[in-house]
């Protein structure tokens, strides 16, 4: 207990946990997008899996900003494909989700197989690069706490600290800028935008769009700095996770982040905790962020659901 | 069910007709993604597409995934009847096979009880496994979206570890359990090959849902709070119930599945990632049968034929059966939408003027 204590409590473990955030971060903030404009984007695994398989083959022969960019845009002609499906021809966007994801799970085995000759299991044969780390070891400069410091600050990938950025850009765009507004009311109760002469279909297809980019990032950062390299559904339930994370984030991006925050980690702690107990089987350890997902859904969903009865009380 | 009977018959008829030109445009762009990969384009295609049939033996793997696929399909049909998007079947399935295997190895197992006891074992087993997310959404309001699929991540590794750590022989490294009794696993109906007792088990389970739904006063509510939640509620029927019991209604197949599974002729133990994902593509089979149980048979047996051809496909030809996918989002996404191919109206939605898109209310289940 002592030891697990000692290696939660380390700037290694720390380091971990930005690691393993930023891809559900990034996943989070895409689910969120589109949950408040009204469609729950249930694609965020599918999307994530076929960007980091576009990010690992472009980065085979492209520098990482391009296989970044592609991944990107990848995940936003998902978002596009979605929006088209969902707002055109009226398909449930739950549906449209779900046959994203059984194209990815499917496609990216068929495209990585076609990619590395005939390998279904792991992008070994090809070269890929990995989205470099930030070097900020001059802080070790600053008398006392420089040491510490370049250790938490050092080294994270440039895609985590883009993370950080864009969860204050999301909040000013949602709370700052009308266009925020628009897509908030568009979620909320679509005939009053409407009304007021605003596009209903168009935001909720940029909307769509713009998550399909964000979650695609995630998968850039998850197959470029996490692995490097794509394996055979690499994401292992991340995206659902994320969806979780919309939920539980009270669909502010704030909230997003700390949800995404929390299972970063567990999901550090399901990497860290074979080596210090080597006596629990591997796929209980592997169960942790699932199980962590359920009883926070849970928990938040009950105390959710006490606060608006709370409210309804109060009413006359 | 009010509508008169020619007008059914033409609905039907339109379904299935949107279904199969779904069907035909997916076939057109897998023969495309063949002809643009593939150093044989028509050896695999013509896998692809008459493989099935080429022997007793592959007509019985063929068949084997046509039960399979019906009871998963009923198990989405059923709680996408009540409009809950509870994706837990996988889960159900590996609860299902775990506590049909743990039958079958006891001492009951070379009993002639083996069968009948591990299938009521594997019903009661997933039946539990469904009621949660239920439980969790009708109490707290917890998604059951998320919640179920959770459960599918966690049921599948519990199995493999206790498979791996208990279940398999020891010492052995095998990542199965070893053959049960002959008790404990499904006859043949023809001998030699895989068509077993799954394909009965599969066809008497469509009648019964298709009863259960249809002609008792439980399915009925179950159909109006599919439709309409806040009427049915104010029709006082408790539509949090009517919810819970259809996903645990749906969980009992998913177990059932699970036994058809561990307990047919395929398979005869308990071993790691037995489903091969089967147990999720329920939801085609459902989407494309418009949760119909009487249409979920038919869907199966021409997605089963597809499916056992990418398999042969893979095996035969450099074309991997993974290719599959692509044809099962186009059949979703095709099916899911309100298409219509070819014609002005289509071409008028591409690039016609905006419809009022107040319409396209979020499907969200919340």
């Amino acid at each position: 207990m002592i030891e697990l204590l000692l290696t939660v409590f380390s700037a290694t473990f720390f380091v971990t946990v930005i690691r393993t955030t930023t891809p559900l971060l990034f996943a989070t903030l895409g689910g969120l997008i589109s949950d408040l404009s009204g469609a729950l984007n249930v694609a965020l695994e599918g999307i994530m899996l076929i960007a980091a398989l576009t990010a690992v083959i472009v980065s085979a022969y492209a520098p990482w900003y391009v296989a970044v960019l592609a991944a990107m845009a990848a995940g936003a002609l998902l978002g596009s494909l979605m929006a088209f499906f969902h707002l055109r021809l009226k398909a449930d966007i739950i549906l449209v989700g779900f046959a994203v994801n059984i194209l990815a799970s499917g496609g990216t085995v068929f495209a990585l197989s076609m990619a590395t000759g005939g390998d279904k299991g792991t992008s070994i044969n090809l070269v890929s690069k990995a989205v470099p780390g930030v070097d900020l070891s001059f802080l070790k400069a600053i008398p006392a706490i420089g040491p510490t410091l370049s250790q938490l600050l050092s080294g994270h990938s440039i895609l985590s600290w883009l993370g950080a950025l864009t969860v204050f850009l999301i909040w000013y765009f949602l709370y700052r800028t009308p266009y925020g507004l628009w897509l908030c009311g568009v979620g909320e109760y679509p005939a009053a935008p409407e009304a007021a002469g605003i596009a209903v279909g168009k935001v909720r297809a940029w909307s769509l769009i713009a998550s399909g980019a964000l979650v695609g990032i995630g998968g850039a950062q998850l197959a470029m700095f996490n692995y490097i390299g794509f394996t055979r559904d690499m994401t292992a339930g991340r995206g659902f996770i994320a969806l979780g994370a919309v939920l539980l984030g009270a669909r502010h991006p704030v909230g997003a982040m700390l949800a995404a925050l929390l299972f970063g980690v567990f999901e550090a702690l399901s990497i860290v905790m074979p080596n210090l107990f080597n006596w629990i089987p591997s796929e209980m350890i592997q169960t942790i962020p699932f199980v962590v997902t359920i009883l926070a859904l849970v928990l938040f969903s009950y105390r959710a659901q006490r606060a608006r009865q709370l409210k309804t009380l109060s009413k006359p | 069910m009010s509508t008169t009977s020619p007008s059914r018959w033409t609905a039907i008829g339109k379904e299935a007709g949107r279904a199969a030109l779904a069907l035909v445009i997916a076939l057109i762009v897998a023969l495309v993604v063949i002809l643009l990969t593939s150093t044989e384009p028509a050896k695999a295609f013509a896998t692809l597409m008459t493989g099935p049939l080429s022997s007793n033996r592959t007509i019985g793997l063929w068949i084997d995934d046509v039960a399979k696929l019906t009871l998963t399909g009923l198990a989405f049909s059923l709680v996408f009847q009540a409009r809950q998007f509870s994706m837990g079947v996988q889960g159900q399935v590996y609860m299902g096979g775990l506590f049909a295997a743990l039958v079958a190895m006891s001492p009951l197992g070379g009993t002639a009880f083996a069968i009948p006891l591990a299938m009521i074992a594997a019903m009661i087993a997933g039946a539990a496994y469904g009621i949660i997310p239920g439980y969790a959404k009708a109490k707290f309001g917890a998604s059951e979206i998320v919640s179920s699929l959770m459960l599918n991540y966690i049921a599948i590794l519990i199995v493999n570890f206790l498979v791996r750590a208990y279940l398999a022989p020891a010492g052995s490294g095998q990542l199965a359990t070893q053959k049960f009794p002959d008790a404990a696993i499904f006859p043949s109906i023809i001998p030699g090959t895989r068509f077993d007792l799954g394909i009965v088990i599969a066809l008497v389970t469509v009648v019964i849902v298709w009863f259960l739904l249809y002609r008792t006063a439980w399915g009925l509510k179950l159909r109006l709070v599919g439709h309409n939640p806040k009427f049915a509620e104010y029709s006082g029927i408790r539509a949090n119930a009517i919810m819970v019991s259809a996903m645990t209604a749906s969980g009992a197949i998913g177990g059932l599945l699970g036994a058809v599974f561990v307990e047919g002729r395929a398979f005869g133990n308990l071993s790691v990632d037995f489903d091969g994902n089967l147990a999720f593509e329920g939801i085609l089979i459902a989407i494309v049968a418009r949760s119909r149980p009487l249409a979920v048979p038919i869907v199966a047996l021409f997605y089963g034929y597809l499916r056992q051809g990418a398999q042969l496909m893979g095996l035969r030809t450099d074309v991997p059966s993974e290719m599959i996918g692509v044809v099962q989002a186009i059949i979703i996404l095709l099916v899911a939408s309100s298409f219509s191919l070819p014609g002005k109206k289509a071409l008028g939605r591409l690039f016609g003027r905006e419809r009022s898109p107040a319409a396209a209310m979020p499907g969200e289940a919340k």
